[in-house]
């Protein structure tokens, strides 16, 4: 493939910084661009002269996801499996930065969503700032949230992770070390130096890359209205079976105790596509007892039976209402979340009743750490 | 003198492998042993290994999962990084206060999260089933913290569900599901345990005041192992004699308090520790003497016979035989949840040792060569892999024990029992057989309490005695089938239920030169079972009859004497029952990988059982020859699941989160920079 400008690469002797180049989209992943870092990644596992990986973003955001309007587009004029050679591909990228042998290290200035979550939070390090927001939205847009977040999300404190996924709560910077996405804070005007420091050093010694980073570390302090003084909230509600119980938890809290927070908590769950509830808390629940491979693969299966439209066409709905008509006026189908039944999002899970359809092949891997594996 | 040469041969070669390497700017340091997680080097899964996990965890296997996350996300468990997974597992460490009050919290943090919401009020066999999938879940964590629910759910719970009636029920059940009331069952004594007829606790009715007076009239007759007791129990089941003008009219269960809101001892109970215990800390076992402590009139857990209000007893089932048996019927449910627990603590110890069995290399073949996997070896084969098909026979067996039960109806209470007593032992054996093993195959490891195998065996040790030793509860069985046996000749009918019909036909024929290919036959394995338990059993009839015949009376001094036999039938019956379930599991799965894998498990189970278990040379059931052929087939079996062995424990479907550091890469989990 011709190389693209949409991502960019900096070599500076044995360290590779790659700058996804797309910043008026907010660098949202397309296909072209997924496609060019899995080739990046490949190749640089190979080459001995590459040692650290430096990711970022060029302009005001990280990466602001995949780019789902393209995907979506995709499909209207043909064939769904354009999208799921997209997906393929992210989540083959997104597994081979979970196991990989080299340091990534992923400079999270402005907006890390969706996709751009999935390409740098399986790395090793992950450096948050004073402007970096993440979120994984897809509940709102009738996806689920993908790129192996039922691996990551469900790995934070308690039940935080059903709680951000499923509501799409954005996190700061500081709330994101907290919980452990981030796996340090940088605060904005230090982040060039700790690039230059890290080009200089051109190292792939990950205790060496951890002092360098800790040098330009702070701690930062949580906001005082901050979502993760919830946590006990969270857990009493969130750790519940069903997304109804969970609902309803959250009403018992708000009749005790009603503040902003329950009130958007609730209203954003009210707003999500009722499916995209049930199948994401279903792959948090799975995800947490399983490695990150076992993860993708569940999540291929997921997102193809989304774009294959069978059971419920939230995604497009979604899409048209937030993304190309921008009503913000979605109209969910099944509309209820008891419309939703077992069955259904059983059909989530299994894999695809389509003879040219076939299961997410993972990269075969020389060196696999245990955190990736989980039997089943 | 080889020997030592080639150890420093090998030694010599690594020391001069790390020179090199340290000239050779490519390459960064390399530790002499690197972890290779099995995952990469063993072969792929040669069948769907989600889907035999849902045959062994059977419907409620999504329940498990969902308490199985419930756990591993509250830091009340404990979890502990180690080699980059995260594992979680008490911290037995704690003194024996802690952990009981770390047990306690636990219990108390399940609650919050709504896991016993409505645990009265699921009704039919799916109600049975969710419940046992509770119990079960928390006790892959830890036993202490599944026998602490236990006890006040299905014991302090289902004696007021069971034995209690509708005004015991409106009263209790709330407070019980909300652990407002924290209930304990007090039914065995320092002198009685298994004979929970002989119990000495008494209890007289005061028709003046209309309440019981429960005494303790001697240092025997004190209640000994109650869990809950020594802390935590507010409120008892008493098990005693009643006595009524006089009369006494066998074991009875009574509701009695013990301790105040506060926690205060109530006056006229007395209540000590049991003590420091080689594992089960996390209960509080206590000991409590009652001082003519006085209960009201309605405490009475009145299913089968109540005492009017002047003192009338009033009961439908006139034999006290019969009214203890219908009385105590449902409490079978603690022998189903042993055998269950039985088996999942079966699976940690297989799923651990085997994993490291795959990752850990001692010796080689060939100096210079590199070191050969543990599970390379037959030997190490055949110490593990007939445990694990094994496991999966004996799983299926306790799922078709669980099902029988919850599907119980007055007609089966004769076969849930047998049933539930044969498979208590045979499993709980099993287990304990199973990780003295695994701890063995781990070497050093297995000793380290983080590692779980060894530790568990002191955690579980005590589900061979507690609800029925199994040495008694094997003679019963033999009892059982005695009487089953003669009853159907005296009716003069063939004999029907336990799965014994097979003697109503013909002997079944064995080959009487063996090959391989027959053992592995369906056909063959049911007959040499069948014929076992058929002969066993006329033996037993015999060696009845004969006592008999010299003129002993009393039938208990006969099954006393001729518990050799009795053993060696109890044992036939268990192993063709488990068979049987084995079979009809089988039925059930189309033909495939899966069911090739299972037919091979089978003819596993089958040929370690004729090959260790020594009536059938005792019996002549096998010759000399053919118990050669059956000693051969082993290392075959082995050699052939060997490949298997990965997907077989992937599929036992314990969380790598309840398993244990030598199960993944314990190299790191042991490196300096992990300290």
């Amino acid at each position: 493939m011709a190389p693209t400008n949409q991502v960019l690469v900096n070599e500076s002797s044995n360290v590779r910084t790659i700058v996804l180049n797309r910043p008026k989209q907010l660098n949202a992943l397309s296909h072209e661009m997924v496609s060019r870092l899995l080739e990046l990644f490949l190749a640089y596992e190979e080459d001995p002269n590459v040692k650290l990986i430096i990711m970022k973003g060029e302009g005001r955001a990280f990466c602001a996801g995949g780019d789902v309007a393209a995907v979506v587009n995709d499909i209207k004029n043909g064939n769904w499996k354009l999208g799921a050679d997209f997906f393929s591909k992210e989540f083959r990228l997104n597994y081979l930065m979970a196991t990989y042998t080299k340091p990534q290290v992923s400079l999270l200035r402005g907006i890390v969503m969706g996709g751009g979550a999935g390409a740098s939070i399986h790395g090793r390090f992950r450096v948050a700032t004073d402007n970096s927001v993440f979120a994984m939205p897809e509940t709102a847009l009738g996806l689920f949230p993908d790129v192996g977040a039922s691996y990551y999300l469900s790995r934070t404190p308690g039940f935080f992770g059903e709680y951000v996924g499923l509501t799409g709560a954005r996190l700061d910077g500081a709330e994101m070390l907290a919980c452990g996405l981030a796996t340090h804070f940088v605060p904005l005007e230090k982040l060039s130096l700790l690039e230059d420091a890290l080009c200089k050093a051109n190292t792939g010694d990950p205790n060496i890359i951890n002092n360098i980073i800790n040098e330009y570390s702070s701690t930062p302090k949580l906001k005082e209205t901050s979502q993760y003084f919830r946590l006990k909230t969270i857990e009493r509600c969130f750790s519940r079976r069903t997304v109804e119980e969970i609902i309803s938890a959250l009403e018992k809290e708000a009749d005790k105790n009603m503040d902003d927070w329950i009130a958007w908590t609730i209203e954003s769950l009210k707003k999500a596509s009722p499916t995209s509830l049930k199948i994401s808390l279903r792959s948090f629940r799975e995800g947490r007892l399983q490695g990150v491979g076992q993860c993708l693969i569940r999540e291929y299966r997921m997102v193809c039976t989304v774009m294959q439209g069978k059971f419920s066409r939230d995604f497009f709905e979604g899409c048209r209402a937030l993304l190309l008509d921008k009503d913000k006026n979605p109209k969910w189908e099944p509309s209820k979340l008891e419309f939703v039944s077992d069955y259904m999002v059983d059909r989530y899970f299994t894999a695809l009743d389509d003879n040219d359809w076939e299961d997410l092949k993972l990269p075969a891997r020389s060196n696999l750490p245990s955190y990736a594996i989980s039997k089943l | 003198m080889d020997r030592v040469n080639f150890r420093t041969q090998i030694i010599s070669n690594h020391l001069t492998t790390t020179q090199n390497n340290n000239n050779n700017h490519n390459l960064t340091t390399l530790p002499c042993i690197n972890y290779q997680p099995p995952e990469l080097t063993e072969p792929r899964p040669y069948f769907d290994t989600l889907l035999l996990r849902e045959i062994i965890d059977g419907p409620m296997f999504k329940n498990n999962d969902y308490l199985f996350s419930l756990m591993k996300q509250s830091t009340l468990f404990c979890p502990r990084n180690r080699g980059g997974k995260v594992f979680i597992g008490p911290d037995y460490n704690k003194s024996m206060e802690e952990q009981r009050e770390m047990t306690m919290k636990r219990i108390e943090y399940l609650r919050d999260q709504g896991v016993f919401d409505g645990w009265f009020d699921k009704e039919g066999y799916e109600g049975d089933l969710w419940r046992f999938s509770v119990a079960e879940s928390v006790s892959v964590f830890d036993h202490s913290l599944g026998i602490k629910l236990g006890v006040h759910f299905f014991l302090w719970g289902g004696a007021i569900r069971f034995m209690g009636t509708k005004r015991h029920h409106d009263k209790w059940y709330k407070p019980t599901e909300t652990y407002e009331v924290k209930g304990c069952f007090a039914m065995t004594e320092l002198g009685h345990g298994s004979n929970v007829r002989g119990i000495e606790t008494i209890t007289r009715y005061d028709a003046s005041t209309q309440e019981f007076v429960i005494l303790t009239p001697c240092e025997s007759a004190q209640k000994y192992w109650i869990g809950g007791a020594a802390n935590h129990a507010t409120h008892t089941i008493v098990f005693s004699q009643l006595e009524i003008n006089g009369v006494n009219q066998g074991v009875h269960a009574f509701v009695a308090q013990i301790r105040d809101e506060n926690g205060n001892i109530c006056p006229n109970v007395r209540i000590a520790d049991c003590g420091h215990k080689i594992g089960l800390n996390g209960v509080d076992n206590g000991r409590i003497w009652f001082d003519n402590l006085r209960i009201p009139r309605e405490n009475l857990l009145n299913s089968v016979a109540d005492v009017s209000p002047d003192g009338q007893y009033l009961t439908a089932i006139k034999d006290p035989d019969q009214r203890f048996a219908a009385f105590l019927a449902p409490l079978t449910s603690g022998r189903v949840t042993i055998a269950a627990s039985a088996m999942n603590t079966t699976k940690i110890g297989l799923a651990t040792a085997i994993r490291y069995s795959l990752s850990r290399r001692a010796f080689s073949m060939v100096p210079n060569e590199p070191e050969v996997l543990l599970l390379d070896y037959p030997s190490h084969q055949r110490r593990l892999l007939p445990l694990l098909a094994k496991t999966y026979a004996l799983c299926f067996a306790s799922n078709h024990l669980k099902m029988i039960y919850v599907k119980r109806t007055p007609e089966s209470t004769k076969t849930v029992h047998v049933v539930s007593s044969a498979l208590k032992a045979v499993l709980t054996w099993h287990c304990m057989r199973t990780l003295q093993e695994c701890r063995e195959a781990c070497g050093g490891q297995g000793i380290k309490t983080e590692n779980h195998v060894g530790h568990l065996k002191s955690e579980y040790d005590v589900q061979l005695t507690f609800e029925g030793d199994n040495n008694v509860l094997m003679q019963q069985i033999s009892k059982a089938l005695l009487a089953e046996f003669l009853a159907a000749k005296k009716r003069n009918k063939p004999i029907k239920g336990l799965g014994l019909e097979h003697l109503n036909k013909p002997a079944p024929i064995i080959p009487s030169q063996l090959t391989s290919s027959t053992l592995r036959t369906t056909q063959f394995q049911t007959d040499i079972f069948c014929l076992r338990e058929r002969d066993l059993l006329h033996r037993f009839v015999t060696e009845v009859s004969q006592y008999q015949a010299q003129g002993e009376k009393s039938k208990e001094h006969i099954f006393s004497v001729t518990y050799q036999i009795a053993e060696d039938l109890g044992r036939a019956f268990s192993d063709r029952l488990i068979l049987q379930t084995y079979l009809d599991v089988e039925a059930t799965v189309p033909a495939g990988p899966l069911k090739d894998i299972l037919g091979l498990m089978r003819a596993m189970y089958t040929t370690i059982v004729m090959e260790e278990d020594a009536s059938f040379l005792r019996y002549g059931y096998l010759s000399t020859d053919n118990a050669a052929v059956v000693r051969k087939e082993v290392p075959k079996l082995c050699s052939e699941l060997r490949p298997h062995a990965l997907a077989l424990v992937s599929s036992l479907g314990i969380p790598d989160a309840f398993l244990a550091p030598i199960a993944f890469n314990w190299v790191e989990a042991n490196a300096y920079s992990s300290i």
